[in-house]
């Protein structure tokens, strides 16, 4: 799936969609397909491009949800400096965990991860006095771009599909430029990277800082797009397992991959709920089952992802750039 | 004046002593080869050179400026790169791109590093090779990538280690030459060698180690005779 | 201070627990290299299993740990060459998403099968306080830590005297070698992870008659079991015990002074400090995990 085809395509229907379907049911899909794949790809950046697999980036992701929320429900303050905070927040995280990811490989790094993002979970769950606790905050409405709040969901659409192509750009440069050609040593074997001249340390604590901050804007997105912020759900395992299935699922280390798997799980989802109606706890649990054995599965037959695995069918080669 | 000197380096692991009291100078264009049974502390000293580990005493110089206690990158973009003994290709990247990634540490403008790298790929041989997968080339194939790409950051002194080593008999001779026009083009090079032929016939000196220590320094048909290193790796019917 | 005395029993009876569960999750680390992030939910799955015999087959938990043993044995060496065997030899980050998926895959199956209700095993016994000076402790958590010390304590003298348990180290120490010396690692690998998940199950089993069941509960008790084994050194079971018994003095004092609400903030932050400080851990081999071997 090499050239640029397959990405314009998916941009342009994205772009064209908003213009000609009018069903609220179906844009909400787009939106979360969007809003997805972008939390997607700037995990992909972490994980797939850097070689980093984290597992707790929902931590990110709540840290930008929940600035926006507070800093709009008690002091009144626009999303979109919530989103600016949220970020600077999630990218001081990020810090943090680049310097264990130079500490620390692989299944480590990635329990480190975990446990960064219960600890906020726990925090933000506890700390009533200035998160409400467990029962989460409800996000206010105020009509306008400035607050963002939008009710046209076409308008959404929009705003994410910036985000979307924002990142999906932010990928290509690091397959292309010299920064992504060092990534790439990195993550295939650090010292020999390191012993080329390539300052391997500083380059995953920067791709890991720069994901963080992405998925921090995604969270806050979310939350304004949702209305609600949930703690339980915001900083969880299971949500940061997500980030990592869509690009796993779709192509890890590839620019278009977390889109393919965003929409992939995001039409799974919604059709199931089509079919069944309403969210009960058997559903989700369907859902899971489904994503855990594609997990497996996928690890088993195309460790690369869908995107890569077909190409590689289609070309009849092998593939082009593993991560693992 | 030096271009790489090593003084008194010292390196313990636990209970074993690596690399005691090390000391030699390596001259501007010089090739000194490093000769040692298993176990004598000869990849702990290019681990120490290179930045790989820290050296518990002692000094490492390139053109007078302390290497020792750099990381291993900075002291590749001071001027000295390395080989592995265990090859380390990027599996999973082309050739070319290979050779790019040393590259891109001398330009940041990819272009003229995909140029550079191709042109090295042509000079140690590997030209119709360049848009391969690295995982495809056989053993000798990815000493000479190995080659080009601690070649590609331009290095002022370049550490090969056991380049001959795992490679058919049919191969060694041109790697010998490769390696002899690298110096005659003025390279500087320190070389840890197995094979005895190949090292006493490219190398103008030879540091013998033993067990952690130097035992030997010199021309290479002295250190050969030196009834210390005939002792401890050659054995005698080597200098029948 | 009479707290003290209650806080080192509590200390004892809990960390019983939790060695057992660290035990297994450190071995399967020491002889296979693969960090098992589907650990909690075969505890969830043995706390499942005394929950249901306890309820249809009216099975006291104890009696379920004698019969279901073989179960949960053939349980893990049947999960293990269905999801595990085809990804043994591929890269930490392949490993590391095949047993994020079976969590997620198991835990669901519960949840589908069973609902997110917690449910209770309330033995006969379950309420039983047993006081001796001036400490009082309920009874089925001195059952469940005897056992667990004795389950312990049999798979410490397994490994020590058995010929598999031989087999096992020397696969840890160096598995080329091992292979090279005929030894069908494949084997060990099945029989080491079965031996672990065993060891986790009986947890459960054990945990069943004390805490609540339900599909999630693998995650807390899985980071406190890692908290364990990287503070013990990875691969290092005597270190896993002991650490054991420091993470549950750290989680009773913690919950004594701060409560119950902030205690596993405690040892997060602890799991954190730890792999920044020594990431070997107490006893492990320094570097072991940066290198990631």
């Amino acid at each position: 799936m090499r050239g640029p085809w397959p990405a314009v395509a998916f941009f342009a229907a994205a772009a064209l969609a908003p213009l000609v379907v009018r069903d609220a049911f179906l844009l909400d899909g787009l939106v979360l397909i969007l809003l997805w794949g972008t939390t997607g790809a700037a995990w992909n950046l972490a994980g797939g491009y850097a070689g980093q697999v984290s597992l707790g980036h929902a931590a990110f992701f709540g840290l930008g949800a929940y600035a926006a929320a507070i800093l709009g429900t008690r002091w009144g303050i626009s999303p979109w400096i919530g989103l600016l905070v949220g970020a600077a927040l999630a990218t001081a995280f990020g810090f943090i965990l680049g310097f264990l990811s130079n500490r620390l490989r692989g299944p480590y790094f990635g329990l480190a991860t975990i446990a960064l993002s219960q600890v906020l979970l726990i925090v933000a769950s506890r700390w009533r006095a200035f998160t409400s606790g467990s029962e989460g905050i409800p996000v206010s409405f105020r009509p306008g771009f400035w607050t963002l709040g939008i009710v046209d969901k076409r308008v959404w659409v929009y705003v994410i599909l910036v985000l979307a192509a924002v990142l999906y750009v932010v990928q290509l440069y690091l397959e292309r430029s010299r920064r992504g050609y060092q990534l790439a040593a990195v993550r295939e074997d650090e010292d020999a990277a390191l012993s080329l001249g390539v300052p391997a340390r500083r380059l995953k604590v920067a791709a890991i800082a720069v994901s963080a901050a992405l998925t921090a804007v995604c969270g806050t997105l979310w939350t304004q797009y949702v209305g609600f912020v949930d703690p339980l759900y915001v900083f969880s395992v299971d949500l940061s397992v997500r980030f990592c299935l869509f690009a796993i699922l779709g192509g890890i280390g590839t620019p278009l991959g977390p889109f393919v798997g965003a929409a992939l799980i995001t039409i799974l989802e919604t059709s199931l709920r089509a079919r069944f109606g309403g969210i009960g706890a058997g559903l989700v649990g369907i859902y899971l089952i489904i994503y855990g054995t594609a997990l497996i599965v996928t690890m088993r037959v195309a460790p690369q992802g869908l995107l890569p695995w077909v190409g590689a069918l289609l070309r009849r080669r092998p593939d082009p750039r593993p991560t693992g | 004046m030096s271009l790489l000197s090593v003084a008194g380096v010292t390196k313990r692991f636990g209970g074993v002593t690596a690399n005691r009291d090390i000391s030699f100078e390596v001259a501007p264009g010089e090739l000194v080869g490093i000769i040692g049974p298993n176990g004598s502390g000869k990849s702990t000293l290019f681990e120490i050179i290179s930045g790989f580990y820290r050296a518990d005493t002692g000094l490492v110089r390139l053109d007078g400026s302390p290497l020792t206690g750099l990381s291993p990158d900075r002291v590749c973009r001071l001027g000295v790169a390395r080989t592995f003994q265990k090859l380390r290709p990027f599996a999973g990247l082309t050739v070319v791109d290979n050779v790019m990634v040393g590259a891109l540490t001398r330009t940041h403008d990819v272009r003229h590093a995909r140029a550079r790298a191709r042109e090295l790929l042509d000079r140690v041989g590997l030209g119709e090779k360049a848009d391969a997968h690295a995982r495809t080339l056989s053993t000798g194939q990815r000493k000479r990538l190995e080659l080009a790409r601690a070649l590609a950051t331009e290095p002022r002194v370049l550490l090969l280690d056991e380049v001959t080593g795992g490679v058919d008999q049919r191969s060694i001779p041109g790697l010998v030459q490769l390696v002899r026009d690298l110096h005659r083009g003025g390279l500087t090079l320190l070389v840890i060698e197995h094979n005895m032929r190949v090292i006493t016939a490219v190398a103008q000196r030879i540091v013998a180690l033993y067990l952690g220590e130097k035992i030997a320094d010199g021309a290479p048909d002295v250190v050969t005779r030196d009834p210390r290193v005939v002792d401890a790796y050659l054995g005698q019917a080597y200098t029948q | 201070m009479h707290a003290i005395p209650q806080l080192l029993a509590s200390t004892l009876l809990l960390g019983g627990i939790y060695a057992l569960i660290a035990v297994g999750l450190t071995l399967i680390f020491g002889v296979m290299r693969v960090v098992n992030f589907a650990h909690g939910e075969f505890l969830m799955l043995g706390m499942y299993l005394a929950f249901w015999s306890f309820t249809l087959l009216g099975l006291d938990p104890y009696v379920t740990l004698v019969l279901g043993l073989p179960v949960i044995f053939g349980g893990g060496w049947l999960s293990y060459r269905l999801v595990m065997q085809p990804v043994i030899h591929a890269s930490h980050n392949v490993q590391i998403f095949t047993t994020v998926g079976l969590s997620i895959a198991l835990q669901a199956i519960a949840l589908v099968l069973w609902s997110a209700d917690a449910q209770f095993v309330r033995t006969s016994y379950y309420a039983v306080v047993v006081r001796f000076g001036g400490v009082a402790m309920n009874l089925a958590q001195i059952a469940a830590f005897v056992v667990a010390v004795l389950f312990t304590t049999g798979l410490f003298a397994f490994m020590r005297w058995s010929y598999a348990g031989k087999i096992m180290r020397a696969t840890a120490q160096d598995r080329h070698a091992a292979s090279l010396m005929g030894i069908d690692t494949g084997r060990v690998f099945a029989l080491t992870w079965a031996v672990g998940i065993t060891c986790v199950g009986a947890a459960g089993v054990l945990l069943a008659p004390i805490y609540p069941v339900y599909p999630s509960i693998g995650l807390q008790f899985v980071l406190i079991a890692y908290v364990a084994v990287v503070l013990g050194g990875l691969g290092d079971m005597v270190g896993a015990v002991i650490a054991s018994l420091v993470v549950a003095f750290v989680e009773v004092v913690g919950s004594y002074q701060i409560g119950t609400a902030w205690k596993e903030v405690l040892y997060l932050l602890l799991f954190i400090a730890i792999l920044v400080i020594r990431p070997a851990g107490l006893f492990g081999q320094r570097g072991a995990e940066v290198i990631g071997t």
